[in-house]
């Protein structure tokens, strides 16, 4: 049997890759080049013309102001978001991998926000925000106290603080993968050439465990990009449409102003920034990957 | 012996699961009778409850099986709207807002003009020469009052006429202060309260309200010296200084200030009909009502409420939805006008003013009732559906909210709604 042929490949694709293939494509790619279609027209959302009008809602989405101070605004919270998370996320993994009583719960215990959904998680730190923190700063003072999602930074700020406790536990969880694959006669190894405590975590552990870090920054990032649901409970973008992330904006100028076309072609716009950042993240990260 | 369990543990897991799928499948399938079945998507959430029972009674008398969706609470309506389109997969009858009637009638809507109940209302929506639009009740914005709380302080019986100028609502503002109530009024700071309510009555009171918004529309028109913006804002501005959310007010939360309102810790609050649904969800009196924006006017306004037909049903018109289904569902918009039973669930159950004069309406609530005598005396500024789209957006977020909490001025306010709508897109109609 010749195992060559044009034929064989094919059948052989089709038989393994076959079906995975047929659903990605109906799931993933046909949506999209619909998706791509659309951007040309003027649709509303449901009327059956969809009139086609060239590059005019390019022309809208980079003129249209709003979308590029929503676009500014998940750039910082994104920055800040992505440093917080892992930051946290690394610190707990270390906790919870370096052999403390309990460590099993607390892994748990980290992880469960994640599993809560995203727009429960914001009505839950809504009340937080609104309720429980105005009355204690209200007892402490015994003043009047303002609520944190009253404010324009306070409410990028609570958005970062509901991200980063809703974050942190999943990437945890991939750290405590990294340190664990980190195998211990390399560690013993570096003691008994005179490392201490924190230098084999910074020139032996951090290294080793570059593929974590390359995976955490990739899935943080792009989540962080995306963010809608967090954003749509906590804050709506209240206060005064100042913390109407890009996602947030995409969706409300393609249904509520029913901007179909606009919409699709901001949401395009910055799925091609968020693959440019992640690509560029993931090609420097591989980069710099070590084996042991 | 632990594999043992585990094992046993998935197939107990395995078997539920079939088990929940067949008994879901099987109740579809008895229920059914007649075997005729129409899907409705009701977007006035507050009724789903009532609204799935009376879709099983409905089935029970007439044996047509009605499956009552939910509009969902993370998106609009007009895209899960057109979600279903996209899919080929539509509701036999959608209630939408009025603008979405507009937007989708050409395409989707069946002509109603030929049913029984169309004589009897003057809210349903024609487009282009066909009923499209089947008003499911009369809703109108005012001011909310808890006449208890205010008779507490002064003494006397509320008689809303008697605040009709802004003079005199100050006056009583001013008396409920000084008689203990620290901020008697309430304001909503959702940007569809600020924006879609309160600035529209700006236009709609205007002498010719599509004029005036034409005239916006085209630059021309001098906002921050229109007579009835200043009267409203000034009213506004009242609204704002006795606003128990003051320093704060953007952030004011919807269920707190109506919970307020029902229990009497303030006594005013902009608002509607519809807001009763919050309302009696707490320990509220039913000595409360709507009465219209107290305005130092000359113009009449300050005597009527605004407000029209809300929320309409639409007949799904495509290929998707057959002859039979279609005729079910005009039978069912016949029912709920013209059948006991019908008018009960609408007026009862779901507390709504009814938008057909063959409907006895005795049964309704405080607001309700209210609502109900303005718009028999004719005492109904009608509402303007053709506003920009992201005017609601727009004005009510990003501007409104920013006057409410007094980062703004009035002068502000009127240049950025000028510019808004330079570069807003007209609505067709």
């Amino acid at each position: 049997m010749k195992t060559n042929t044009l034929s064989y490949k094919i059948k052989q694709y089709l038989i393994f890759a076959g079906l995975t293939t047929f659903i990605f494509a109906s799931v993933v790619l046909v949506p999209f080049v619909y998706g791509l279609y659309l951007t040309f027209t003027s649709w509303d959302g449901v009327s059956l013309s969809k009139p086609f009008v060239g590059i005019e809602n390019y022309v809208n989405a980079f003129a249209d102001t709003s979308y590029w101070q929503s676009l500014g605004r998940t750039f910082i919270y994104s920055a800040i978001a992505v440093i917080l998370v892992n930051a946290v996320a690394f610190i707990i993994a270390y906790m919870v991998t370096s052999g403390i009583k309990g460590q099993n719960f607390f892994r748990a215990g980290f992880f469960v926000p994640n599993l809560i959904g995203g727009i429960v998680l914001g009505y839950v730190w809504k009340f937080v925000f609104n309720k429980a923190l105005v009355e204690l700063a209200e007892t402490i003072t015994s003043g009047h106290a303002k609520s944190l999602l009253a404010t324009e930074t306070g409410a990028i700020a609570a958005l970062i603080i509901v991200s980063v406790w809703q974050y942190a536990g999943y990437m945890m969880l991939i750290y405590v993968a990294g340190f664990m694959s980190v195998s211990e006669d390399v560690i013993e190894a570096a003691k008994i050439d005179g490392c201490t405590g924190s230098q084999s975590i910074f020139y032996i552990s951090i290294p080793l465990m570059t593929a974590s870090f390359v995976q955490c920054l990739f899935l943080t990032i792009t989540r962080c990009f995306m963010v809608y649901d967090v954003n749509l409970s906590l804050t709506n973008g209240d206060p005064y449409g100042s913390s109407a992330l890009a996602a947030m904006h995409v969706y409300n100028q393609a249904f509520i102003n029913k901007n179909y076309g606009t919409g699709q072609a901001e949401a395009l716009i910055l799925f091609v920034i968020c693959a440019i950042i992640g690509g560029i993240q993931v090609y420097v990260g591989k980069k710099g990957e070590v084996q042991a | 012996m632990k594999k043992k369990i585990v094992s046993l543990v998935m197939v107990a897991a395995m078997a539920m699961s079939m088990v929940a799928c067949g008994s879901s499948s099987d109740s579809g399938d008895s229920a059914a009778s007649t075997g005729v079945s129409i899907t409705v998507l009701n977007s006035k959430t507050e009724i789903q409850t009532q609204f799935e029972d009376m879709a099983e009674e409905y089935e029970k008398a007439t044996g047509v099986h009605v499956e009552v969706y939910n509009a969902d609470t993370d998106t609009t309506v007009a895209s899960q709207v057109a979600t279903k389109y996209a899919s080929n997969d539509p509701y036999t009858l959608t209630m939408v807002d009025a603008k979405d009637i507009y937007s989708l009638a050409d395409d989707y809507a069946y002509d109603l003009s030929n049913e029984d109940w169309a004589s009897h209302t003057t809210l349903g929506i024609d487009v282009n020469g066909k009923l499209a639009g089947f008003p499911v009740c009369v809703e109108a914005r005012g001011i909310l009052y808890n006449a208890d709380a205010i008779k507490e302080i002064t003494g006397e019986d509320f008689d809303p006429a008697s605040v009709a100028t802004l003079d005199d609502f100050k006056a009583l503002l001013d008396k409920l202060v000084a008689g203990g109530m620290e901020a008697p009024v309430g304001i909503l700071s959702e940007y569809w309260s600020l924006g879609a309510h309160w600035f529209p009555m700006v236009y709609e009171e205007q002498e010719d309200p599509d004029a005036f918004v034409n005239s916006l529309l085209a630059g021309e028109a001098d906002l921050a010296g229109n007579e009835k913006y200043n009267e409203l804002m000034d009213t506004f501005e009242t609204l704002v200084a006795y606003n128990y959310a003051k320093g704060s007010a953007s952030n004011a939360d919807r269920e707190e200030t109506s919970m307020m309102l029902a229990e009497g810790d303030i006594a005013f609050m902009f608002g509607g009909n519809w807001d009763w649904s919050v309302i009696n969800q707490y320990d509220y009196t039913e000595n409360m009502g709507i009465m219209p924006v107290p305005q130092n006017t000359e113009d009449g306004t300050n005597e009527m409420l605004v407000g029209g037909g809300s929320k309409y049903f639409f007949v799904d018109s495509s290929d998707a939805t057959s002859e039979e289904e279609r005729q079910a569902a005009l039978d069912f918009l016949n029912w709920l006008v013209s059948d006991p039973e019908g008018n009960a669930f609408l007026t009862e159950q779901c507390a709504l003013v009814p938008a057909f004069d063959n409907i006895d309406a005795s049964a309704l609530d405080p607001l309700s009732l209210s609502v109900k005598s303005y718009a028999d005396a004719g005492k109904l500024v009608p509402n303007y559906n053709y506003l920009p789209d992201d005017h609601m957006t727009v004005v009510g977020q990003e501007i409104m909210q920013k006057y409410l909490d007094e980062a703004m001025t009035r002068d502000e306010v009127a240049t950025s709604v000028v510019d808004y709508f330079k570069s807003a897109t007209p609505i067709a109609h």
